[in-house]
């Protein structure tokens, strides 16, 4: 091989290897599936997030704690795929050890929430909400929010 | 005396009739059930989405977990008579059938989801029940009033 296919065949390895990709059509498609996952899981907080407050009944406190945990720990598999676009951005994978880590304290502290609220309600719980649905800190390193 | 009587019954009646106008908390109880609804709606899409392999099914099992567990919780969510959101009218003045409707969703979802955890993902019977316990849009045509 000469040296300008050598460079050639360099250049295609380099590039595949590091660039982002666009998404494609079946990107879309898991691009999509973790934005149902994240999706849920606002949801879920918002509505423990109003019984916190005392806008909603408290008797369906541990059934949202439980759905939010279950979703929790479907959120990492939805995000092992490489694939740029929705709000996630590129940090999810160059920074995959903190992210996946971050992902597997959530399912973690939703895990315990949901058995604590089973186990003695709301006003065992509601402490442990605080802590399990900190969103923000991941949010803010993670989540590119679009206008 | 008598005139301002009359009035005054028709003035009450006519609170008694009239949809309630959503007041802040009110706007509430409306978010409160639309966040079970969306819950639903995403849950729902994420197994469509498996169910034509458009992703991999390996959380099967835990999204009609979810869907049946937020079912449990949709008809109480309604309980409380405020017009608003996407919510016809017609969830209350058809109450028995809205009632037996979501009495039925939840009870077909919690079936599905059983059957899942118990034969697995991989169970060829489970798509068409899937298909069944999520048949959404013959109580969204006659209960729900899309937004734009």
């Amino acid at each position: 091989m000469t040296r300008s296919g050598q460079f050639a065949v360099g250049c295609a390895i380099f590039v595949a290897l590091t660039v982002s990709t666009p998404a494609r059509a079946d990107d879309q498609d898991v691009i999509d599936y973790r934005v149902h996952i994240m999706k849920t899981m606002e949801e879920q907080a918002a509505a423990i997030g109003q019984i916190l407050q005392q806008k909603a009944p408290a008797d369906n406190f541990t059934i949202h704690a439980q759905v939010l945990a279950i979703t929790a720990a479907t959120a990492k598999r939805a995000f092992e795929s490489k694939v740029l676009g929705g709000e996630a951005k590129a940090d999810v994978w160059t920074h995959w050890a903190d992210f996946s880590k971050r992902l597997d304290d959530l399912t973690a502290a939703t895990a315990d929430l949901a058995s604590t609220a089973k186990a003695g309600g709301v006003a065992a719980a509601a402490a442990k909400a605080q802590t399990a649905l900190n969103c923000k800190s991941c949010h803010d390193i993670y989540v590119e929010r679009k206008k | 005396m008598k005139h301002t009587i009359t009035i005054a019954v028709h003035m009450a009646l006519l609170a008694i009739c009239l949809p309630t106008v959503a007041s802040a908390d009110d706007q509430d109880v409306i978010d409160y059930r639309e966040h079970i609804m969306k819950t639903l709606e995403e849950q729902s899409a994420a197994m469509g989405m498996i169910l034509s392999t458009a992703v991999p099914g390996d959380n099967t099992v835990s999204h009609l977990q979810a869907i049946a567990l937020t079912a449990q919780v949709a008809l109480k969510s309604f309980e409380p008579k405020v017009l608003g959101g996407e919510a016809k009218p017609e969830v209350w003045n058809n109450w028995a059938d809205f009632s037996k409707r979501m009495n039925e969703f939840s009870k077909n979802t919690a079936l599905v989801a059983a059957q899942a955890k118990e034969k697995g993902s991989d169970d060829p019977a489970l798509a068409d029940k899937v298909v069944d316990a999520l048949s959404c849009k013959s109580c969204h045509d006659a209960y729900r009033k899309e937004k734009k």
